[in-house]
């Protein structure tokens, strides 16, 4: 009986630490983004190495999670998708990490009159996955409530959507004298912002299929 | 001779561990929160202990149905009743040993010309219908239970998990030892008339000549379940895995609290001792109890496509069972009584107590070769468990030097 609980615990407290590492990372992209806009590059730099490290942690403890809720036959009707939840969770913070070094090592160059556009965008998509933490939180203590948790998700994702497609607007139609080579650079720069948000979409859906069943 | 006659009870001992076991543990195992192994022990365990220490009462009951009076009588109603479970279970039509054994009495009645006691058989038919009504709801008001302190509470779900993890060995073990209680009267109540056997006294216990029997009998349930359940646990836990862990508990819960209602004498004495009605000590169905609360909890959930399917054809089994089973006993104690010229037992005499195993004289042979019985089968068991454990041992050091090998890699 003790050997369950201790390993329970060991789980529960894990599964609370990976969380809190996907929350952290969320909070930095959002700070580094910030930082690159505003061109202080040394604080994007410490930005990137804390995710890089949160990510490593993250990864770390996706590996023990799965490897004790399958030795120790943890929640076995619903492993399967707890496993899942973790691996897209995961992918968000892989998402942010891969994002932030393309952006140090491709620089792009942001026009000024769209720098306060750039910096809504992140809030947005970080704000979308930042939502989801607490709603996926909820489900191993109350998966009644994940459901309404997930509404802001899809608010924000669909806020991110429409700044996403703002921005696209505004580079591709107003700024003339800009060159289509460095146009293009920032749709893709835009899209890798917006990724964020879309990944948190996609855990949300799943996360919200595993609250109806894990209720009824 | 008496140990080969023995023989057909053992084998439906065996097929009623094979099977039944399922009921207990299937869905954990079949679910992977328990390990088959583990779940085999304990229902091995209890099984026997419920058996030895609670089987007497529906055992009663079943003499009162009619008491065979000759071991070749109570071999080959035995063998009927094992037979016709087999059959129906291979062409899959739901059945119940319960049924089968109380068909081939009133078929061994009708063929030595004893009256079937009325009162006696609607007592045990009543308990058919009350068995799974009864598993209903149970099922419900427990699962109303757990599921109001889980929300309530506001307990993590692993945790929650954990504490359903710990309930369900609890559970199968009090399921274990209701089944053996309530269900070994099927298994070896026919023989308890016919067999006497001297007391056996093991340090501070003594067994009574029934309770040899039920102790054998409990362990052809026990080699059910260690040799054959596995793969009907992972079957069982396969089809109703839709259930909920908590669920999946409560169901056992119910079925093991209605098993040890009828089979508690004690429960049915304190009863009548506040002015109640006493509780019929009859072996009940276990398979059907499951179904009963399994409806129950899903009506309670609101589900609205009951199989009502599987209701009638569980209800044509209370019929058809015994009725086959009754055929099949009659036919088989006609040509052992006429081909091979065994005694398989005559008409009592109206009030008559010839069948009580104290009347009759303990045969010593017997009683030996059942003491190295049961020595044998403790050896057995004793060198069985110390090789699976030196076994699992081996196992749990290799898995922990790979382990610690992966993790020293990945750092």
């Amino acid at each position: 009986m003790a050997v369950f609980a201790r390993t329970t615990k060991k789980v529960i407290l894990r599964i609370d630490e990976f969380f809190d590492d996907i929350e952290l990372g969320i909070l930095v992209f959002r700070e580094g983004i910030k930082s690159y806009i505003h061109k202080d590059y040394e604080a994007y730099e410490r930005h990137l190495h804390k995710v890089e490290s949160l990510e490593g942690n993250a990864d770390k403890l996706q590996r023990i999670i799965e490897n004790d809720m399958i030795t120790h036959s943890i929640l076995p009707q619903h492993r399967a998708e707890v496993v899942m939840l973790i691996d897209k969770l995961d992918e968000i913070i892989d998402t942010i990490k891969k994002s932030m070094n393309e952006i140090i090592t491709e620089m792009p160059v942001i026009p000024p009159e769209l720098d306060k556009d750039f910096i809504t965008l992140a809030e947005s998509s970080a704000n979308a996955a930042e939502e989801l933490i607490p709603a996926a939180r909820a489900y191993f203590k109350a998966p009644y409530t994940v459901r309404e948790k997930l509404l802001k998700v899809y608010y924000f994702e669909s806020e991110t959507d429409k700044l996403s497609l703002r921005i696209k607007k505004r580079v591709f139609q107003e700024l003339k004298d800009t060159d289509l080579a460095q146009k293009s650079h920032l749709r893709y720069i835009v899209h890798h912002i917006e990724n964020i948000s879309d990944l948190a979409q996609k855990a949300a859906d799943m996360l919200s299929v595993m609250a109806i069943k894990i209720v009824l | 001779m008496i140990l080969f006659f023995l023989t057909s009870g053992l084998f439906l001992g065996w097929s009623l561990g094979a099977n039944d076991a399922s009921n207990i543990f299937g869905s954990a195992v079949g679910s992977r929160m328990i390990t088959f192994r583990k779940a085999a022990i304990i229902a091995s365990v209890f099984v026997i202990v419920g058996a030895v220490l609670q089987g007497a009462g529906g055992a009663q009951t079943l003499g009162k149905l009619g008491a065979v009076n000759a071991i070749g009588g109570s071999f080959t109603l035995s063998l009927a009743a094992a037979v016709t479970v087999y059959l129906m279970t291979k062409f899959s039509l739901p059945v119940s040993t319960t049924q089968a054994i109380v068909g081939a009495i009133i078929g061994w009645n009708l063929f030595t010309g004893n009256r079937t006691d009325a009162g006696t058989l609607s007592k045990i038919v009543a308990t058919w219908i009350s068995g799974p009504l009864l598993g209903a709801v149970f099922g419900v008001l427990l699962f109303m239970s757990v599921t109001v302190i889980k929300k309530v509470s506001g307990i993590h779900i692993i945790k929650f998990e954990s504490y359903i993890k710990t309930g369900l060995l609890f559970v199968g073990a009090l399921g274990a030892y209701s089944l053996g209680a309530n269900n070994i009267a099927n298994v070896m109540g026919v023989f308890v008339p016919a067999v006497a056997l001297e007391p056996l006294n093991i340090g501070p216990f003594s067994l009574s000549s029934a309770q040899q029997l039920f102790l054998l009998g409990g362990i052809a349930i026990a080699a059910g379940i260690i040799t054959y359940s596995k793969r009907v646990m992972q079957t069982v836990g396969a089809n109703i895995v839709e259930l909920s862990s908590e669920a999946a508990m409560v169901v056992v819960l119910a079925q093991s609290m209605v098993l040890f209602i009828f089979s508690s004498s004690w429960l049915s004495d304190l009863l009548v001792s506040i002015g109640l009605p006493a509780i019929p000590m009859v072996p009940v169905s276990s398979s059907q109890v499951i179904v009963g609360s399994v409806i129950g909890i899903g009506l309670y959930k609101g589900v609205r496509n009951i199989n009502f399917k599987l209701l009638g054809e569980i209800a044509a089994g209370w019929i058809a069972t015994p009725l086959i089973s009754g055929l099949f006993t009659y036919f088989s104690l006609f040509f052992m009584k006429n081909l091979f010229m065994i005694d398989v037992g005559h008409r009592i005499s109206e009030g008559s107590t010839e069948i009580s195993p104290a009347s009759m004289a303990p045969d010593p042979a017997t009683s030996e070769m059942m003491r190295y019985i049961f020595l044998i089968i403790i050896t057995i068991s004793l060198i069985a468990g110390i090789y699976v454990l030196l076994l699992q041992s081996k196992r749990n050091r290799e898995l922990k030097a790979s382990e610690e090998k992966f993790w020293k890699n990945m750092k």
